[in-house]
């Protein structure tokens, strides 16, 4: 007699092999390739919000418009007598713990790269800036204090951070939330490619189908192997879409870290971003298993 | 015409049952039937009456389309899915056209209703090992059944319906396919699975086996089913006629 304490368990159906295997692997790789890139955007976004909120938390600005006077020398020492009248204003603020004016090395690196090198701020209706660093429990009434500002001098104007950021935000939360379309757009594509795959697949196999009915194999038997099978396509067409997805990420951040202005630069992924990209193809197995599963299970509901 | 249990469990009862496909006309009507626990029949009847409906029925692939059907006290009808598949595991069938999975090992097809059950591995490896030594099959054990011959893919079948000792075991032409010296084998393996409590019922044409062995005969004729039962008085008895 044949030794059949050798024998591997063959899968009752033969799922394995074949064109749709291929289209299914393909589609998964496809669509954990954009997914991947997608959400590295979505990440960064979330990283430069929180840069951003962190390197302004707590400070504000500032600024003294230039008195306007033919004497360029004479409008420069008002404007600078009323940035010290400023000055010495905001240092006895409640909650203030610093006020630091600009100097013009620094003000000439702000305008350095709309206007070039060289530039002589005497020349310039510049308005000076001061960097004001707020304590993180202070109750400041921002409101209030622009208006005491402007009674201090009519040239000094608050600009709470707060304002211009909300803008970015929104935007950024506009970015956020095309992104999470795209995400939500390839999972739907991506668990209706398993759904037809797995429906067409069983059509295929209602014969063997039948024969496991008959046998007394509940749905559940039949469902299981479809998701062991589905899974096992969503985890290597996951990893494949991954291996293509990680160089792209790379790419697409050195050409970020060309773009002057230094904010795209600040997206970076630390290393909790890049876990939960390296985990999509468990994603996508827990996907397709599950598409395959609940599939099966409502088709052959309708069968005996 | 009811055979009727006198204080025995009917394995299957029919009431007022008819078959239909679509729109057409009823292929079967008014089927009235009880087969008792531990029963032998046979199912005659032309090509066209019926036969494979009915049976079909009672392996529970079919709903009728009116009537009632009770397997194992159970009415088809009313029972949940996974309740029939737990019933479905009472029954062996033996289909005319065999309906092994040809991707795989003789060994394989043989375990198929011990899988499901969710046997252990040792177990199904004793059991089927044995059952294809009895069915001088175990040359063929890793052999695919698509390589097989009509005749030993027939008993690779009939293995598979007895494997898990089934409390009902329907057979479509079971001895169609088989050799001379075969037949009476497997015919014999049904009887000694009959007196050990398996209910039986054998779809056939073929007057030799049914004369051969005197079991009462369920006849499918023009829509209807009649009960013939033979002239021997021990049988009369066990039937309850």
């Amino acid at each position: 007699m044949s030794d059949t304490s050798l024998i591997s368990r063959r899968q009752e159906l033969p799922l394995k092999g074949g064109n749709t295997s291929l289209f299914l692997q393909v589609i998964i790789s496809i669509a954990v390739f954009i997914f991947a890139i997608t959400l590295s955007g979505v990440l960064s976004i979330n990283a430069m919000l929180s840069n951003w909120n962190q390197s302004i938390l707590g400070s504000l600005t500032v600024q003294i418009m230039p008195v306007n006077d033919s004497n360029r020398e004479k409008a420069q020492t008002e404007t600078l007598a009323h940035q010290e009248k400023t000055l010495e204003f905001l240092k006895n603020v409640n909650g203030v713990i610093k006020a630091t004016p600009l100097k013009d090395e620094q003000l000439q690196q702000l305008i350095q790269p709309w206007l070039g090198d060289g530039i002589d701020l005497i020349n310039l209706p510049m308005p000076r800036i001061i960097d004001v660093k707020i304590a993180s429990n202070a109750e400041i009434d921002f409101t209030q204090l622009a208006q005491d500002l402007t009674a201090v001098s009519p040239y000094a104007s608050l600009d709470n951070h707060k304002l211009w950021l909300n803008k970015l935000i929104k935007f950024a939360d506009g970015l956020k939330a095309l992104a999470m379309t795209i995400l939500i757009l390839v999972t739907a594509i991506t668990s209706g490619a398993i759904f037809y795959t797995t429906q067409m697949n069983l059509g295929l196999h209602s014969a063997i189908i039948e024969i496991l009915h008959t046998m007394g194999a509940k749905d559940t038997y039949i469902a299981q192997q479809y998701a062991r099978r589905m899974g096992f396509l969503g985890l290597i067409g996951g990893l494949l879409g991954l291996l293509c997805a990680i160089p792209t990420i790379f790419f697409i951040a050195s050409l970020a870290k060309q773009i002057e202005g230094g904010i795209i630069s600040e997206a970076n992924l630390n290393i909790n971003d890049w876990f939960i990209i390296f985990s999509l193809p468990l994603f996508s197995m827990a996907i397709s298993m599950f598409t395959a599963y609940h599939t099966v299970k409502k088709t052959l509901r309708k069968m005996l | 015409m009811i055979t009727q249990a006198r204080g025995n469990t009917n394995i299957i009862e029919m009431q007022n049952v008819g078959i239909r496909y679509g729109q057409g006309p009823e292929i079967l009507s008014d089927i009235r039937l009880a087969l008792p626990k531990g029963s032998f029949h046979f199912l005659t009847g032309k090509s066209g009456a019926g036969k494979t409906s009915l049976l079909s029925m009672m392996y529970l692939a079919q709903k009728p389309s009116r009537g009632t059907v009770s397997v194992f006290g159970k009415d088809i009808n009313f029972t949940h899915r996974d309740n029939l598949a737990m019933l479905r595991r009472r029954i062996g069938v033996v289909f005319q056209d065999f309906r092994l999975l040809d991707h795989l090992s003789a060994f394989d097809n043989v375990a198929l209703p011990l899988r499901v059950c969710g046997m252990d591995e040792r177990e199904i490896r004793k059991r089927v090992n044995e059952l294809l030594s009895w069915v001088e099959l175990d040359r063929h054990i890793l052999d695919t059944t698509a390589t097989l011959s009509g005749g030993e893919k027939q008993r690779i079948a009939i293995a598979r319906a007895v494997i898990n000792r089934p409390d009902l075991l329907l057979a479509d032409e079971p001895t169609g396919n088989v050799d001379n010296d075969i037949a009476p084998k497997l015919m014999k393996l049904f009887v000694e699975l009959n007196k050990l409590g398996t209910t039986v019922v054998i779809a056939t044409h073929s007057e030799k086996l049914i004369n051969d062995f005197a079991f009462p005969r369920l006849h499918l004729q023009n829509r209807g089913l009649r009960i013939y039962y033979p002239s021997d008085s021990s049988l009369m008895e066990k039937y309850h006629v």
